[in-house]
């Protein structure tokens, strides 16, 4: 049984008047979501354009016009960005494609480039598979063995966006299975 | 053996491991004198290239590992190593597994491994962080054997994007997948290496973008769900590059390796890589010189 949910944002390529806070690294990123959508801001996570690329990288969008409070909340909450461009064009959004496998006892969910496998009567967490970036054989060991329920969210631990897609998955078996993701 | 791996074991801080690889009696992992954690990642590529250095009989590669779980600090470490590894190891092939995809440090490697690979001294593989970053710096075409899974070959084939996380067209589930097309697609777009190993229910291998041959049987659905299955593969793949094997035989009898050990297990979502790796030794004895006229018994 294969089942397919693709959420998917369009590929931006114009100006909307949005702009994006830059970071050295996908946690960084990830802590100014955060810290910015506590704060009642919409942002979203995309790809900076390519000439901004250095390999591993995550954005936060939102519009320019906003931007001094922006700044002002992340630095009030030790969230600054690297630096800030006044463009949004090129940027690309996050793969939001989810499929899963069924094995009988266990379920398998597929996000983007990675795998989470669970024991479907216990909700524990028995493998994850995928991706290429260093901290996935540490959340593969972090990881598995741990109920959904009792087991931090990969992007909690993960520092990369191969550590995004396996949270992409973890939320996709809390759904699944009826458990309750970390909201974190 | 001349196989020279570089990549990242989850251990905090940025120490470099590196030295000759071998297995321990209890299956553990040793770089030189000193026992890594085994897990999904470079670790399972290791394991599975040292089964095939014991079966010829040879020395185990050679491992440059940065400690590293993520935030990139044993990757540049482990590069900086990367010349004093080549001499040490006299390696005709060079490996990049689980690095930080940092497309400087890449680019920066290729260029200097450069005139080697142009003289036929040396062949590079890629997998993982590697493949990622090799892609994305546009050096994809300097490499001799790639192997991305289904979800990785749109990433290859897109050269919009810079990480599998971004990729939205081609992916692996959706509609008209089609992965006769993306490998051919990459090639146009030099995002691929000559040869792809691609891993999927049927494994694929392309030279230049064109499908030559696949891997079917035995079908073991679940070696998709145990994490460090598609780095056994490119362990053994690599290292019989290295041991003289032309890499389009490497490939099929690594990914033939992989599905038989599997199907010998009686591989279930629950397993560990290490699992399928005790299986090797008896796969690559029975089966290997009837799979390729390489194999020297």
């Amino acid at each position: 049984m294969a089942l397919f949910r693709h959420r998917r944002a369009p590929r931006q390529t114009g100006d909307d008047g949005l702009g994006l806070f830059l970071f050295d690294d996908v946690s960084a990123a990830l802590k100014a979501e955060r810290v910015l959508g506590s704060a009642g801001y919409e942002v979203s996570l995309v790809a900076p354009p390519p000439h901004l690329r250095a390999g591993c990288d995550l954005a936060v969008a939102l519009p320019r016009v906003e931007r001094p409070g922006a700044e002002r909340r992340l630095r009030e909450s030790g969230a600054e960005s690297k630096e800030w461009a006044d463009t949004f064009a090129g940027t690309c959004a996050l793969a939001d494609l989810v499929t899963t496998v069924d094995f009988g006892s266990w379920l398998m969910v597929r996000a983007g480039n990675m795998k989470m496998t669970v024991e479907k009567s216990t909700g524990r967490i028995v493998n994850t598979s995928g991706g290429g970036c260093p901290d996935i054989p540490y959340l593969n060991l972090e990881l598995v063995g741990n109920t959904l329920a009792g087991s931090m969210r990969p992007r909690e631990l993960g520092y990369t966006l191969c550590g995004l897609m396996l949270d992409r998955a973890y939320r996709e078996c809390c759904d699944l299975l009826g458990q309750e993701a970390d909201p974190s | 053996m001349r196989l020279l791996i570089l990549g990242t074991v989850p251990i905090e801080g940025g120490r470099v491991f590196a030295g000759r690889v071998s297995r321990g009696a209890d299956g553990t992992l040793l770089v030189g004198d000193v026992s890594v954690p085994v897990s999904q990642g470079t670790a399972s590529m290791l394991l599975a290239a040292a089964t095939v250095a014991e079966r010829f009989e040879t020395a185990g590669p050679w491992a440059v590992l940065g400690g590293d779980i993520g935030r990139g600090d044993g990757t540049r470490v482990a590069y900086r190593q990367l010349e004093e590894a080549l001499t040490e190891s006299d390696a005709l092939v060079v490996a990049f597994h689980y690095v930080q995809p940092i497309m400087a440090l890449m680019r920066e490697a290729v260029e200097r491994l450069g005139p080697r690979v142009d003289a036929g001294e040396l062949a590079l593989v890629a997998d993982a962080g590697g493949m990622y970053a090799a892609k994305a710096c546009g050096a994809a075409s300097r490499f001799e054997l790639m192997t991305p899974d289904v979800g990785e070959l749109g990433f290859l084939a897109d050269p919009s994007v810079s990480h599998p996380a971004y990729v939205t067209h081609y992916l692996f589930g959706a509609e008209r997948f089609d992965p006769i097309s993306l490998a051919r697609e990459s090639a146009k777009s030099n995002g691929a290496a000559r040869v792809l190993l691609i891993k999927g229910v049927v494994d694929r291998i392309a030279v230049g973008g064109e499908i030559v041959a696949t891997v079917e049987e035995p079908n073991v659905a679940a070696l998709e769900a145990i994490g460090g299955t598609g780095d056994t593969i490119t362990g053994l793949a690599a290292a019989l590059m290295a041991a003289g094997f032309p890499t389009v035989d490497a490939a099929l009898c690594a990914a033939r390796t992989n599905r038989e050990a599997g199907a010998r297990l009686g591989a279930r979502p629950d397993h560990r890589a290490q699992d399928l790796v005790r299986l090797f030794p008896q796969v690559l004895r029975e089966k290997l010189c009837a799979w390729s006229d390489a194999c020297v018994c």
